[in-house]
């Protein structure tokens, strides 16, 4: 059995996939590209895959993860690529495909680039600047025992934050995996909170699944 | 200046399942369009989730985008939420392939499934920029508005609205309409010029050269036709239905649809004739394709649409005359490929052990029977010939088959009704308990349930039933709380449907053209998915029907007579008045008529055919 780690990306009409949407898109497209996937033994059988992270509704990403067996090895991987990208539905292409090499704990956060729009991008700058300055970022989140306050500050790595004519552009790392996931929205909804400019957020994109060390996550 | 697809995105994540709203799924078809010539709209007045279950749509999208230099794209109803978007952000309705409004098409195209989906048409053509009213459209060959589906049977409710109606199977005429329609655009032609020529093709109504004239009492007096179009408009229907154009791709959808599923159609017509069925008449003949077709048609759909489900579409999968090798063939397929296969429209009749072993091994779920009469008599009045006997043979083979659960369902309000067919109804559904727990075998670990739901009876044109009264909503709540308190068991669940909706469904059905200000008045007051009941406002209707002057019993309590011109004479369904009027009296005789495979009724299809319905040899005729 041949355990495949395939990258791919969700991009263009694709972000509107939602994660339950795409399990469904995925099983279709494993059924069309008549891969040897493994299935699942016992009363229902069906084939066995998983994603390794789930995606917010309206992001774009070029990395990812979607695991899966198939049953025949000798089976190369540009083989898997190229007869699940003749079949995926636009806006999604699988980038490469490998051999699984580290556990799915391995992964420990996810890099995120996105701009926000303004027609103040100066002042936006100087809120977001104070904003990461401050002692901490408490922020809502939605939990499965109801909404709990947390502090994103002590999570949060930013890489870039750049200011243009009309946006602010940022790079951020934030914690992802089994154990805590933040996306951007959190900071974007901090930063609405602490400032009157308006500004919108647009082109949030995963570019990294990261293991705690900043190497990718293989 | 933003795109329109930039301005649907800066929205599409304020609304629910905004997939629907953007196209771009598998199977979807995309063309260069400026090497199209003519494109169509093909518009499904209910949302994405319903419209894209619908068969007719992805048989006709496929056919058409057949064609190189033709372009079929598809279009919904938008939800709540999106339309509010849409109407606030000028976002005009649009085809969900190239993102372009409708409003620029050449045809925009309905499928008339249900007639409680009518407003959404005039919604629909509102958000669209289209005048709602044919005689406010431009006078330029273009957006011509067109509508095909069951209630064309009766588009007298629509006639304002539509500038063209199709009637019956539209795998040959929608070409031959966008034909001459390229042929005559060509020459600079004028919409009225077309739509002179197109009346003269077979099935073509365009219904403003069809006057109206009525008489005191409000019935129809005389039609008077202009413009060379037919006196009488016959429906179409495909001769040799086996090799009869079927998709081989589906588009697939993201968001989960009602029927999301492959479905390939084995038969069209049915030999039943239930007298209340509209479908049952308006599709004959009765014509099935092969074993190998089927097989055939449901490999391919299923390889390149991945779907892992397939379901067998008929009105009465279980009279395909080859049903037992039919299942055999497709079971050895589906179950190689782990796909499942769902078999819906099965008879309690001919529902044999084997067929339901056959169907064991598919899937475990319920059993639904139809029975729809609670009595022997009743089920004789409305021709559902199927006895008691039957009803409780199969549940016997069910329940030792390991079935516990079984749904029945009825109507109320059928002719000749009386209290005691209602107390049968709770009869049947207690001695079908009884039977269950006499069964040495039945399943273990639980107790049976009886599920039944009961539909009011909506007599529909083009049926022996057409003449009907319905039930006034007095008599129907009368019916609902007798049975009500003739079922006594706790294993027997009761469900109804609101009799408002259905009186306004019978007013839509059976109503000539004077409705049709009624339905834009309705519409104009809010209405629309009216067949969503938390969307269902029968107050708004009736306040349209009076402001109209229209009143709502004369089209659903009323009689209408045998010697009556009905609002539908003018269009021919190859099944003869006479026909209906010989089944409606024998109906009230509680006499039934044999299937068309026992025995021909001449409803006088096979003369309009030029054929006999169940010739050795279809074929060679």
């Amino acid at each position: 059995m041949l355990r495949i780690r395939a990258t791919f990306e969700k991009k263009g009409r694709a972000k509107y996939i939602s994660h339950l949407d795409l399990n469904r898109c995925m099983l279709r497209t494993f059924r069309r590209s008549r891969l040897p996937i493994w299935y699942t033994e016992g009363f229902n059988p069906h084939p066995y895959y998983s994603f390794a992270l789930a995606l917010s509704l309206g992001y774009e990403s070029s990395c990812e993860i979607l695991d899966f067996n198939l049953t025949d090895d000798s089976i190369t991987m540009e083989e898997v690529r190229d007869r699940l990208n003749a079949v995926m539905p636009e806006g999604m292409r699988v980038v490469s495909a490998a051999v699984q090499e580290q556990k799915i704990t391995a992964i420990a956060k996810a890099e995120y680039a996105f701009s926000l729009r303004t027609d103040r991008p100066e002042e936006l700058f100087s809120a977001v600047e104070e904003l990461l300055a401050a002692p901490e970022i408490l922020i809502e989140k939605k939990t499965k025992k109801g909404m709990k306050t947390v502090d994103i500050k002590p999570d949060l790595e930013v890489l870039t934050c750049e200011k243009a004519d009309d946006r602010v552009d940022m790079i951020m790392y934030l914690p992802a995996g089994t154990q805590t996931n933040y996306n951007p929205s959190l900071f974007i909804e901090a930063l609405k909170r602490v400032t009157e400019i308006p500004f919108e957020a647009e082109d949030i994109r995963r570019t990294a699944i990261l293991c705690a060390d900043n190497s990718p996550f293989k | 200046m933003s795109t329109l697809k930039e301005k649907i995105e800066k929205h599409l994540l304020e609304v629910q399942k905004p997939s629907r709203y953007i196209g771009g799924e598998v199977g979807s078809v995309i063309k260069d369009k400026s090497k199209v010539d003519v494109r169509f709209a093909f518009c499904f007045p209910d949302t994405y989730d319903i419209g894209m279950s619908h068969l007719g749509m992805k048989i006709l999208y496929s056919l058409t985008n057949e064609r190189e230099n033709y372009w079929c794209e598809r279009c919904f109803a938008p939800g709540l939420d999106f339309e509010e978007i849409m109407r606030k952000n000028d976002i005009p309705l649009y085809a969900l392939e190239s993102l372009d409004p409708i409003r620029d098409f050449d045809f925009i195209g309905f499928t008339l499934q249900y007639e409680l989906s009518y407003t959404g048409v005039l919604n629909m053509l509102d958000l669209a920029g289209v005048p709602v009213f044919a005689k406010d459209r431009t006078e330029e060959l273009t957006q011509i508005v067109v509508a095909g589906g069951p209630c064309v049977c009766n588009p007298e409710p629509l006639a304002d609205f539509f500038d063209i109606f199709i009637l019956g199977e539209g795998e040959e005429v929608n070409l031959e309409l966008m034909d001459l329609y390229w042929e005559m655009k060509q020459q600079g032609a004028k919409r009225i010029d077309f739509l002179r020529r197109a009346a003269q093709i077979p099935g073509i109504y365009v219904p403003q050269f069809y006057r109206f004239f009525y008489k005191e009492d409000g019935t129809i007096d005389r039609m008077e036709v202009t413009d060379g179009a037919p006196e009488k408009v016959t429906k179409r229907i495909i001769r040799d239905f086996d090799k009869v154009y079927y998709p081989d791709n589906f588009v697939v959808p993201f968001t989960e649809i009602v029927h999301d599923r492959v479905s390939v159609e084995v038969l069209r017509g049915c030999i039943r004739g239930c007298r209340f069925c509209q479908a049952g008449f308006i599709y004959r003949p009765f014509r099935e394709k092969s074993t190998d077709t089927i097989v055939g048609e449901t490999r391919a759909l299923c390889e390149n649409t991945g779907y892992d489900e397939v379901s067998l579409a008929s009105l009465s999968t279980s009279d395909h005359s080859e049903i037992d090798p039919m299942l055999t063939r497709l079971i050895k397929y589906t179950e190689g490929e782990k796909v499942n296969l769902s078999l819906p429209s099965l008879r309690v009749d001919n529902f044999s052990e084997s067929l339901l072993n056959k169907i064991k091994k598919v899937r475990k779920s319920g059993l639904t029977f139809a029975a729809e009469g609670g009595t022997q008599r009743l089920r004789d009045v409305i021709n559902k010939n199927v006895s008691e006997e039957e009803i409780m043979s199969t549940c016997r083979i069910a329940f030792e088959g390991g079935y516990a659960a079984v749904k029945l369902y009825f109507m109320m309000g059928l002719p000749t009704e009386t209290d005691e067919d209602i107390v049968g109804i709770a009869e049947l559904a207690q001695r079908i308990i009884d039977l269950f727990y006499s069964i040495e075998d039945r399943p273990r670990g639980k107790g049976v349930q009886i599920s039944i739901s009961c539909a009011t009876f909506v007599p529909k044109p083009f049926t022996p039933f057409q003449f009907e009264p319905q039930d006034t909503r007095e008599m129907i709540e009368h019916k609902q709380k007798l049975l009500m308190d003739s079922v006594t068991s706790r294993k027997v669940k009761v469900s109804y449907h609101d009799p408002n909706v259905s009186m306004l469904e019978v007013i839509l059905a059976k109503g000539d053209r004077r409705l049709c200000r009624s339905i834009y008045t309705a519409w104009k007051k809010g209405c629309k998915f009216d067949s969503w009941s938390e969307h269902f406002r029968f107050d708004l209707w009736l306040e349209a029907f009076a402001e109209c002057g229209i009143d709502p019993a004369f089209y659903a309590n009323r009689r209408f007579e045998y010697d009556e011109i009905l609002p539908w004479d003018h269009l021919d369904y190859l099944v003869s008045k006479e026909f209906f009027i010989r089944e409606n009296k024998t109906a009230h005789r509680a006499v039934t008529t044999p299937n068309c495979r026992e025995r021909c009724s001449g409803c006088g299809v096979n003369k309009a055919v030029g054929r006999e319905c169940f010739a050795k040899d279809q074929s060679d005729l």
